[in-house]
């Protein structure tokens, strides 16, 4: 519990009051473009479920493992963390008209900003970024589709010829926030389904989660 | 998480409480050691369908305990002589997770000689607020346990003589059961099952 304790109160810290550090790599610029139908369907629409077994890891050497359970739906998110052993620590659901309501939270799953956090980063793994979306060729030749949301932040998805594409989150200052690289991705109606991820969030307290597919189910 | 070491540790208190009583003798027999395997079921609402884990556990009177997922994420839970160790699946192989449960282990044991002794009622953790032939609910005494935890339904065997299943409940829409199968009794089984991976 200690060894949790210690997990959610760095996250808390990460996603409460990080302080980005200066030596953070910035939002690449883009020159160029690409066909921009490249980066549709990248993104399921909802209606699907996915269970992973998620080992949490903060960059102070806190770890644990849990069960994630991430539920896609036309009007939002549910999701859920389980220990190993199948006792339900955290439920929450965010609906995009009503906001978040955390449903069960164990101590110290409780604490202030750790649902907001999480759902942030389910987001950002699951669903299509907010905002427009510009093609562009970065100066090493990746092809980014950059989407720019109204409060400034930008998620860039880089396209890969083949596996998975990486997603980049970076602050409306430009600074990178998070970085997200799947493995072994297959195609399906829900869009690429990655086996493996992996989210390595930086900042002062960075963390990483690595995340292995166990299931995915339809829901509607 | 110290709850859910309490948990896993329960089934086996509650195992071994009606192996104790089990059979037509007027005395109980002793009961050193227990194995067995388990499924365990876990509903909620945001479930498409229910999540199943198996496994297996060995248990040594007094205080020894060795509770293994084999499914879907394996991890492993030893606990001998007051200290407590957990590790989990990564990479293929189980690894420490350092820190873990102590103050659980100290909750548990606590209760533990008291279930071996029959003694559920009046249990600082449970009380048994209902029971027949072929099942026992237990409720928290607690209001903080009770918060994560609504009740506990232990199921028996038609002859009394076997625990079939536990049925934890979170809330009215979650639920964990755990079934077991193939028992084996009171076989010798060296301390260093409990101390080692």
């Amino acid at each position: 519990m200690r060894n949790i304790g210690a997990i959610v109160i760095a996250a808390v810290l990460l996603f409460g009051c990080a302080e980005r550090g200066s030596d953070l790599p910035r939002l690449p610029a883009l020159a160029g473009e690409f066909p921009a139908e490249e980066c549709s369907g990248l993104f399921g629409a909802g209606g699907r479920q996915f269970v992973h077994s998620i080992d949490f890891s903060m960059d102070r050497g806190y770890g644990t493992t849990v069960v994630g359970i991430t539920t896609l739906e036309p009007a939002g998110i549910r999701c859920a963390l389980l220990s190993v052993e199948g006792f339900t620590l955290f439920e929450a659901a965010f609906d995009r008209d009503q906001g978040l309501s955390v449903l069960r939270a164990v101590p110290p799953f409780d604490a202030p900003h750790f649902a907001k956090g999480l759902i942030a980063d389910i987001q950002a793994i699951f669903l299509a970024p907010p905002g427009e979306m510009r093609p562009g060729l970065a100066e090493n030749g990746e092809r980014i589709c950059r989407f720019t949301a109204a409060d400034g932040e930008i998620s860039d998805v880089i396209l890969a010829d083949e596996g998975c594409p990486q997603i980049r989150t970076y602050t409306r200052d430009g600074l990178l926030q998070r970085v997200i690289t799947g493995r072994d991705c297959r195609w399906s109606d829900a869009g690429l389904i990655p086996r493996y991820l992996e989210l390595r969030s930086y900042g002062r307290s960075g963390y990483t989660l690595k995340m292995t597919l166990l299931r995915a189910d339809e829901t509607t | 998480m110290k709850r859910i070491v309490f948990l896993l540790v329960l089934c086996c208190l509650c195992s071994l409480f009606v192996e104790a009583f089990a059979g037509n003798d007027a005395q109980p027999f002793r009961l050193h050691s227990i194995q067995a395997r388990f499924v365990q079921e876990k509903n909620m609402e945001i479930l498409a369908r229910p999540l199943v884990s198996t496994g297996s556990f060995i248990f040594k009177a007094p205080r020894s305990l060795r509770w293994q997922y084999h499914q879907p994420v394996p991890s492993l839970l030893l606990m001998h002589e007051g200290k407590v160790r957990k590790f989990v699946g990564r990479n293929g192989r189980l690894v420490e997770e350092k820190g873990a449960q102590l103050d659980g282990m100290q909750m548990v044991l606590a209760q533990l000689s008291d279930w071996l002794d029959g003694r559920f009622s009046d249990t600082e953790m449970f009380k048994v607020v209902s029971g027949d032939a072929h099942r026992l609910i237990l409720e928290p005494q607690q209001q903080g346990m009770a918060r994560l935890i609504a009740s506990i339904e232990i199921t028996f065997g038609e002859n009394r003589a076997l625990i079939d299943s536990i049925t934890l409940r979170e809330g009215p829409e979650a639920t964990t059961t755990i079934t077991f199968s193939d028992r084996i009794l009171n076989e010798d089984i060296a301390d260093e099952v409990f101390t080692s991976k």
